[in-house]
């Protein structure tokens, strides 16, 4: 057991004392704060409010006023108030839980000030038809660099409000901008123009644009799924994102561990520091020791990344996502998760000569870890189905689809937790098993590098 | 005393390649044994199968009054053929991570690796990097490596091979010391006048089967010498001429311009002597003595007919 760890530590020293890994792992996290930190300044700066004129040619008649209505100071805060609504409508639940601190509540609206700008400052000048047009357009080309010059042109049909003589439908509008004017103006000067052009169109009409606002608004509805439990809410996004998250933590950790495992076998066996080791070891031994420090090195890497996922989640307090039991769950099955394809990275590594001929025989192992990402989709919107079940149950893939399961909103039942867990530990002994005979051959073999049909000749002869 | 290493009838194939053919091997402990042989006679599969790094097909493997060397690690040293360094690690805390997985206490060692550097003149490198040594400094690591926790059997796959003079001769040094100390050493090389410079016994391996295992003695013993090199005083005479017809001369021949006599079986070398420098006045007489490839030579030579015979 000594030599085990002795073996275990100086893997685990070997793979985390290198300027690469160090770089790998803190990379990540501080490109997060650096997003966090530098964003928001970088957005503060980035937002001069915007100032300018903006032209309309009206034919109707009915429009300007009621647009420059719309284009006041305070339509615009009005408008972002109720999208601010929209918005909090549509959140998830956690994110409204997050949301409802006042200080939270502050910072979002302020981050969304940031995102949408200042408010802008608008003035409307009206050109008489058609024949302005084209002067416009000369002072839109040149008003680029002139602050407070000309922003955009209106130009209503004349059939924008009533009907014309032909009498179908309603006309529109076109735009024109001056070059580089910034999107989001045009979406607010777009949502003021269908707001001002409705308006007119009611009022014609004699109908209270007001009244048809009140009575066709409806709130934004999200469905309440009934337990025993009470109903819970379903389907947002953070119900979705927060298993994957996991199940994507499984697999860094157990890929990045994993490869390096295989890396450093390859290098012992090539560099001929193998045989030296298995005079004082055994290759089981050595299988086991590499494996040990190598599932350091993925612990590590789960301890940094999940504890930035919980700290993160702490400081938003919504920690009441996570079920303590999760992360024991985590733990468990990324052992298991870890020592199968562990094992089979060493075997592979133990077999080939040199990293290139690694990837043939690399292929369907990745093809294991990766495959549940793929599926995550079906499996998310169906934890409880047939098919989510029975790839909870296989090995090797068990563990990374469990883990999406129990981090679902409908958690699957204790038998099956246990049934994938016994499987699972099932399937890490066989991969062991195998492992460990395919090592001992390989590892002084060299030559040609085997194909699967000669491991399994290895193994019949170990 | 018991014996350090027993084998008895081993076999031991890789697919269709019969490697090592019912070998029978006993080593005493402290004796120092060269295990010879040309390349892929079985040497390194043999001394690998005696460290339990490959498993016979057949036989029995007794070490250091164990049933298998997985019990006797820490008491074994071994310098593979194929031997390596970490080559990113540094050169004490690779001496370190060995003698651990030797079994040395962690708080002692250190020192003895220090001790050891010193000892092979390299006390500075233990910070440094395993592939900033050369290779000659990479070799006494690896020698290093082998014998930090005081071996009772010491088992040396080629160890000269690409040394140098000087290296070569420290090496030997190196293992004669652990010889007097009281270890058991068994090395194999293909080269034969390292094993008859080093070795108290020898052990001949050829495909797979042991063709000689004898005490150097006795084998030079054996093979006495029974030829003499001659050259005249006077580059004139004939000596070929002059030799030819007397009674203790069996067979002449010319080899590089010297003179080699081959002896009649029963003739005693000194009256063989005086009989050759009565009729030619030499120069140089010395007698021939078979190497041990010559031996060697001899013994697979005669091979085939044994076989024949049997």
């Amino acid at each position: 057991m000594k030599k085990i760890l002795q073996i275990a530590r100086r893997e685990f020293a070997a793979t985390v004392m290198t300027k690469g890994f160090l770089i790998g792992l803190l990379i990540m996290p501080l490109m997060i704060g650096v997003m966090a930190v530098a964003m928001p300044l970088l957005l503060n700066f980035k937002s001069p409010p915007i100032k300018g004129e903006i032209a309309v040619i009206d034919p109707t008649g009915e429009v300007v006023e009621r647009l420059r209505l719309q284009l006041a100071p305070e339509a615009f805060a009005s408008r972002r108030q109720a999208m601010d609504e929209r918005l909090n409508a549509a959140m998830p639940g956690a994110a409204q839980k997050l949301a409802q601190g006042s200080a939270a509540q502050a910072q979002i609206q302020e981050s969304l000030r940031q995102v949408l700008g200042e408010v802008p400052d608008i003035s409307l000048s009206r050109l008489s038809s058609a024949d302005g047009l084209d002067a416009a357009k000369e002072r839109l080309l040149r008003a680029k660099s002139d602050p407070g010059a000309l922003l955009a042109v209106i130009v209503l049909e004349p059939d924008a409000v009533r009907a014309g003589a032909s009498g179908a439908e309603l006309g529109g509008y076109a735009l024109y901008v001056r070059e580089k004017l910034d999107d989001r103006l045009i979406g607010e000067v777009r949502d003021a123009m269908k707001t001002a052009v409705v308006d007119a169109r009611l009022a014609v009409r004699q109908l209270d644009a007001a009244e048809i606002r009140a009575v066709t608004k409806l709130a934004y509805v999200r469905p309440q799924v009934v337990t025993r439990d009470g109903d819970l809410s379903n389907g947002d996004i953070a119900g979705k994102l927060l298993p994957m998250a996991f199940m994507v933590l499984i697999m860094i950790a157990v890929m990045t561990a994993g490869q390096q495992l295989m890396t450093s076998t390859i290098e012992e066996k090539s560099s001929r520091v193998v045989e030296v080791l298995l005079a004082a070891v055994s290759p089981i031994e050595l299988m086991a020791g590499k494996i040990l420090g190598q599932m350091g090195v993925g612990l590590l890497m789960l301890l940094v990344y999940g504890g930035l996922l919980i700290l993160a989640m702490f400081s938003f307090s919504v920690m009441g996502l996570i079920d303590p039991w999760m992360l024991f769950y985590l733990f468990i099955y990324f052992v298991i998760a870890f020592t199968t394809l562990a094992a089979l990275m060493a075997a592979i590594g133990a077999a080939v000569n040199e990293l290139r001929e690694a990837q043939a025989l690399l292929t369907p192992v990745i093809l294991v870890a990766v495959l549940p990402s793929m599926l995550w989709m079906p499996i998310s919107n169906d934890p409880d189905s047939l098919f989510a079940t029975v790839l909870s149950l296989v090995p090797p893939i068990s563990p990374f689809v469990m883990m999406l399961r129990l981090a679902s909103s409908t958690p699957p039942p204790m038998w099956q937790i246990l049934l994938s867990i016994a499987l699972g530990i099932a399937g890490m002994l066989a991969a062991v098993w195998f492992a460990g005979k395919v090592f001992r051959i390989g590892l002084l073999m060299h030559g040609k590098p085997p194909n699967l049909a000669t491991l399994i000749r290895w193994v019949r002869m170990a | 005393m018991t014996n350090a290493i027993v084998l008895s009838d081993l076999h031991k194939s890789f697919g269709s390649k019969q490697a090592v053919r019912g070998l029978e091997l006993t080593v005493p402990r402290g004796a120092l044994y060269g295990v010879i042989g040309p390349n892929g006679a079985g040497k390194s599969t043999s001394l690998r199968m005696i460290l339990s790094i490959l498993f016979p097909d057949r036989g029995r493997i007794e070490v250091l009054g164990e049933d298998s060397a997985l019990k006797a690690k820490d008491r074994i040293g071994y310098l593979p053929e194929e031997r390596g360094v970490y080559r990113k690690m540094a050169v004490a805390e690779f001496l370190h991570h060995m003698g651990i997985l030797k079994g040395i206490a962690r708080d002692q060692v250190k020192r003895r690796a220090q001790d050891w550097l010193e000892r092979v003149g390299l006390p500075e490198v233990g910070k440094k990097k395993c592939e900033e040594l050369s290779k000659g400094m990479q070799q006494k690591i690896q020698f290093i490596a082998a014998v930090i926790h005081d071996p009772e059997l010491l088992i040396l796959d080629e160890p000269f091979s690409g040394l140098d003079p000087v290296n070569m001769r420290l090496l030997r040094d190196l293992i004669m010391a652990q010889h007097q100390r009281g270890a058991t050493v068994l090395f194999s090389t293909h080269v034969m006048h390292q094993a008859e410079q080093l070795c108290d016994h020898i052990v001949m391996l050829h495909d797979g089967r042991k063709v000689l295992d004898d005490p150097l003695t006795k084998i030079r013993e054996r093979n006495a010498p029974r030829a003499f090199r001659l050259e005249a005083l006077d580059p004139a005479v004939d000596t070929m001429a002059a030799l030819s017809g007397l009674p203790c001369v069996g067979h002449l021949a010319r080899e590089d311009g010297v003179c080699r006599i081959d002896l009649v079986d029963d003739v005693a070398l000194d009256v063989a002597a005086q009989a050759i420098a009565a009729r030619v006045a030499p120069s140089r007489l010395e007698l021939i003595r078979p190497s041990l490839e010559d031996v060697f030579v001899d013994i697979v030579s005669q091979e085939p007919m044994q076989e024949q015979a049997a």
